[in-house]
């Protein structure tokens, strides 16, 4: 007996390190996740048979990606924001079109719209209220027939009558779309007080975010949808696409898009030809480390997930990885992860104890241990309000806030400060007090994010040096998602330093990103997915983003943009803590070669978001086989 | 007692896994005595240093400097940046940039590097090429930069007033340090991990904790399954009935499953490493109280037993008096395989993030947590993983070990 049950012992003992090992590991990267307000709808994961086996796909016509599609896609409705099919549909600041398209695509290199469906630039009338644009001639849908202003107009039109996340979004800026005649496009602003567009910067972003979707098969869903609920829940299996790829076959193993032959953009008006790639195919991988031996094994080309120390592949391993610049930061730094302070906790009102703690903490090794070099520095780029391209820092005035900017790591700055505002260690307990109230605090992220989680600890550890009791706590995801964005109350305990995202690139940026990260309009918000998750409010903050987007005037803007990040470092509601890239951006040229990198000579320049979104769709057209 | 330990100490399986675990346990104990670095500091810039003697670079400029004439010198030099890889890649790509084949001699450095120096020009198109290949180039092409030279480098120092630059010293090429007499050098030998952690002294820490959780856990799981087992099997009816009925419930549930839904519902501000050992240990009982019970039967209706009872004595005294002494062999055993499990469960529940909160203290299983996120199996960072891989199986085996040796010496079937 004794004997079995050691034995038994054994062998539980044996299966615990057996399933402990071959156990979940949590994703490695945090995948900014897509902003959705409704629960995901389970319809039935759609297959179709296929006269190409999808699990044999000829190799040198497939491009495949990883770090995109986790989880079986769910849905092809364009409508919805559930179709969990990210290769597919993602209406952002730069728009996926592979297989629905937007009016403009947007390039976050250069900062302008290029016309896609749109034949030529937009225009604003001399008042400022409307904008009008055509459609090309040549724009044709999936199904043969020609994309028309009608169904420009009737998508807004339908978004607003069932009131989807699209109208949400927009309805406070966009008025009414109307089809002048087949080709022309009139968006009618949402006028504000002084009869001019409310916000002309949302009006120009919605051209090259929503996809334009046709009115035909749009009456096709709504007939057979009994409400709005069920047209968003509808799986659109039979959905009409301008794109270059459609559905070819997806499960809960792969996802694989094929290219429609008859793609109106072959025609000269837009690029002249096919995009080089037969079919796009994304496997489902597991976790972020089963996707980088992927790429490592040559068995995805573009990998948009954070490999950690992705240099290894090539110098270590000699493989044929590369990313868009040769050497760290090896990508373009588009966001800014942010720590924010929740303003109402103990001491945190206190602009002292801000400023202290993020002047003591390490970004230099945030950088290179959380996020293995792959972000510029803060002594490349010093902290502001924008992002690393030149674009937007050219937006601000450099030498005038020179003085406020910090570059890290400055514990002596940070106690004397402290010190100059009273806050002491009265009691001999190595803590500071302020007014006789220890101050301690609890830093968290969401569990599993581990770049972020390890950003998050060396927030902490600098906490310690100048005397402030700062400890991680890491709640789950579905559980921090809903304390972070209900905004209409205070934050609970064990959420006074809290890591969140902001805005990347985008026609509205830096504005977008300014407005989400201190503009009081959010607080009070009860699903607050847009920003200020401390709760800042500072009117003077407030009228300066209320103003912006119809300044026209260019140093009138810089001076605006120049005082806001004034007040923000001085104001210190929340400090950035590293910067990431739009999207991660790595391919392997075992197979296809000629992928965007800098210098590549395009022009205008292929941005690095995997040829899927914006105007990095046009790297599609330029990619050889290395072995033709 | 003494005979006993006698015969224990003459069981050869027993001596072996002792001899390790005291080792460990001596590790742990004394290494922290030496090396009085906090655990978790992180002295890195950087993920996954390798293994090695780290030396200051800059102290070692300032340090005496000796004139070793080393004839290999130059040699190694070059072969660390131009390997027999990197030469016939120069050569591929001189062929393709027009020069012909026979004029190449990858074995001649010195005119392969004159070649490559004249011909090399990064923008040149080479058709065919990946921008994988033509980043190593420009990588190679600086990495190559003044190798042949047979001069030293002068260190300079910028002036604070003019900004120029002023040289303070020189370095010439068959200058060597003493590594002893530079003042800041590191010895790192396991390297670090994806935060900078030293990861031996990381490691050492880790070790104690896990112990920790192991004999705490053991401890509560045989505790536990000590009282209930001997309650079951001596008082028997409706208590052993009911006794039994639950450790049944936690023999059919899977343990690790139960385990896992028991630490995610904690929450993860509770999660400390005790927390953790405890609900290890509310887990694992049930076993042993099966197995006391099961003894405790076949041992209640012995004469002595009997004899004890017609004298009066109390349930407790008999229990403790006529019964225990009989499994205490057993209750060692079970203790030292419940402190084994306690630690493997930890590591487990660990590697599935749900192990104590991150980063307060090290464990095993965080350690191991950390370097599969950040990929060190991978990307072949063997230190962050391998070392904790072979300790939790040291501790394992070895109390494995003892509780064979033990089990020869106890179990008279078994006895040679």
């Amino acid at each position: 007996m004794k004997k079995l049950l050691s034995v038994l012992s054994l062998m539980i003992v044996a299966t615990m390190v057996l399933t402990a090992c071959g156990g979940a590991v949590t994703p490695a990267a945090t995948q900014p996740p897509a902003v959705e307000t409704e629960a995901p709808v389970a319809t039935e994961a759609p297959a179709t048979e296929a006269s190409v086996d999808a699990n044999a796909l000829p190799r040198n016509e497939t491009l495949y990606f990883n770090g995109q599609q986790w989880g079986p896609v769910v849905g092809w409705n364009p409508y919805s924001n559930s179709n969990n099919n990210a290769l597919a549909i993602a209406q952002q600041d730069s728009a996926r079109v592979i297989m629905f398209e937007t009016p403009y695509l947007y390039n976050m290199l250069d900062g302008k719209q290029y016309p896609l469906l749109a034949d030529g630039d937009y225009a604003w009338d001399e008042g400022m209220t409307e904008v009008t644009f055509k459609i090309k001639a040549a724009a044709k849908w999936s199904d043969g027939t020609p994309v028309t202003a009608e169904d420009v107009a009737y998508t807004w039109a339908t978004a607003v009558k069932y009131d989807t996340p699209l109208a949400a979004a927009n309805k406070d800026y966009v008025d009414t779309i109307e089809a002048k005649d087949a080709q022309t496009v009139v968006v009618k602003a949402v006028l504000g007080d002084d009869g001019k567009a409310k916000n002309p910067l949302l009006v120009n972003a919605y051209l090259s975010t929503n996809y334009v979707i046709q009115k035909a098969w749009t009456q096709t869903l709504e007939a057979r949808s009994a409400d709005a609920t069920a047209l968003l829940a509808d799986p659109a299996e039979d959905v009409v696409y301008s794109g270059p790829y459609g559905k070819f076959f997806a499960d809960d193993s792969k996802v694989v898009y094929v290219r429609n032959d008859e793609y109106w953009g072959q025609d000269a008006s837009m690029w002249g030809k096919l995009p080089a790639p037969k079919y796009l195919a994304h496997t489902i991988f597991k976790d972020n480390a089963a996707g980088s031996v992927a790429l490592a094994q040559g068995e995805v080309d573009v990998s948009q997930q954070f490999n950690s120390n992705i240099q290894v592949l090539w110098l270590n391993y000699g493989l044929p990885v590369s990313t868009y610049l040769p050497e760290a930061p090896y990508g373009i730094g588009a966001s800014l992860p942010t720590a924010f302070y929740n303003l109402k906790s103990y001491g945190l009102d206190n602009v002292a104890v801000r400023k202290a703690i993020a002047m003591a903490v390490d970004y230099p090794t945030i950088i290179a241990n959380a996020m293995t070099n792959q972000s510029a520095t803060f002594d490349q780029v010093p902290r502001s309000l924008m992002n690393p391209t030149a674009g937007e820092q050219a937006l601000y005035d450099h030498d005038a806030v020179k003085d406020l900017q910090w570059a890290g790591n400055d514990v002596a700055g940070a106690i004397a400060l402290l010190e100059e505002a009273g806050v002491t260690d009265t009691d001999g307990d190595g803590w500071r007090e302020l007014d006789g109230q220890k101050l301690t605090y609890i830093a968290t992220c969401p569990n599993g994010w581990s770049d972020w989680q390890a950003a998050i600890e060396i927030v902490a550890a600098a906490g310690k040096k100048i005397g402030i009791d700062i400890t991680t706590n890491y709640p789950e995801w579905s559980v921090y998602q809903t304390v972070v964005t209900a905004s209409d109350a205070d934050l609970p305990e064990g959420y006074d330093i809290l890591m969140m995202w902001s805005d990347g690139a985008g026609p509205t940026q830096p504005w977008g990103r300014i407005r989400k990260l201190m503009s009081s309009e959010f607080v009070g918000m009860a699903s607050n997915w847009n920003g200020n998750w401390g709760q800042y409010s500072n009117p003077a903050a407030d009228e300066l983003i209320n103003a912006i987007p119809t300044m026209t005037d260019e140093s009138e803007l810089k001076a605006a943009y120049t005082e806001l990040v004034k007040i923000y470092l001085t104001d210190v509601p929340s400090f950035t803590l590293m910067y990431r890239p739009q999207a991660f951006h790595a391919v392997n040229e075992s197979v296809w070669t000629n992928f965007p990198h800098d210098g590549d000579g395009t022009n205008p320049p292929v941005p690095p978001l995997d040829m899927t979104d914006g105007w990095s769709i046009a790297g599609l057209y330029n990619l050889t086989l290395v072995n033709p | 007692m003494k005979h006993t330990l006698r015969q224990i100490f003459r069981s050869g399986k027993f001596v072996f896994g002792f001899s390790i675990f005291v080792g460990i346990l001596l590790i742990v104990i004394i290494y922290p005595l030496i090396i009085t670095n906090h655990p978790l500091e992180i002295v890195g810039q950087g993920t996954f240093f390798p293994p090695g003697v780290y030396v200051n670079v800059y102290d070692s400029l300032g340090s005496t400097s000796y004139t070793l004439m080393l004839e290999d010198a130059a040699a190694k030099r070059i072969a660390s940046k131009l390997s027999e890889g990197d030469r016939t890649a120069i050569k591929e790509w001189l062929v393709k940039a027009g020069i012909p084949e026979g004029e190449i001699d990858t074995a001649d450095t010195e005119k392969l590097l004159d070649q490559w120096v004249n011909n090399y020009d990064p923008n040149k198109n080479i058709p065919g090429m990946t921008n994988a290949k033509r980043n190593y180039f420009i990588r190679l092409n600086n990495s190559l930069k003044g190798l042949l030279s047979t001069e030293g480098v002068s260190i300079a120092v910028k002036n604070t007033e003019t900004g120029a630059l002023e040289e303070s010293d020189f370095v010439g090429q068959s200058e060597y340090v003493n590594v002893s007499q530079v003042a800041s050098v590191r010895v790192l030998p396991l390297g670090t991990d994806n935060f900078g952690r030293d990861v031996l002294t990381e490691l050492v820490a880790a070790t104690r904790v896990s112990l920790q959780i192991g004999f705490v856990a053991g401890t509560i799981a045989t505790l536990i399954g000590l009282a209930l087992g001997l309650l079951a099997g001596y008082v028997g009816g409706l208590v052993d009935d009911i006794i039994m009925f639950i450790t049944n419930l936690f023999t059919v549930i899977p343990t690790f499953v139960l385990l896992i839904l028991i630490s995610f519902s904690i929450g993860q501000d509770k999660r400390g490493p005790f927390a953790i050992a405890v609900v290890i240990g509310l887990t694992a009982w049930f076993w042993t109280a099966r197995a006391v019970r099961a003894q405790v039967i076949s041992l209640r209706n012995r004469d002595h037993v009997n004899l004890s009872k017609l004298s009066g004595h109390s349930i407790a005294h008999i229990i403790i008096a006529d019964i225990l002494p009989y499994i205490a062999s057993y209750v060692v055993m079970a203790l030292i395989l419940q402190i084994s499990a306690g630690i493997l469960a930890e590591a487990g529940l660990s590697i599935l993030g749900l192990g104590p909160r991150t980063t307060e203290v090290p464990t095993l299983g965080l350690m191991m947590n950390w370097a599969m996120i950040y990929q060190a199996q991978i990307l072949g960072k063997w230190w962050a993983y391998f070392p904790v891989i072979v300790v939790i199986a040291l501790i394992a085996f070895s109390l494995n070990l003892m509780n064979t040796g033990l089990d020869q010496v106890f179990n008279p079937a078994l006895r040679d």
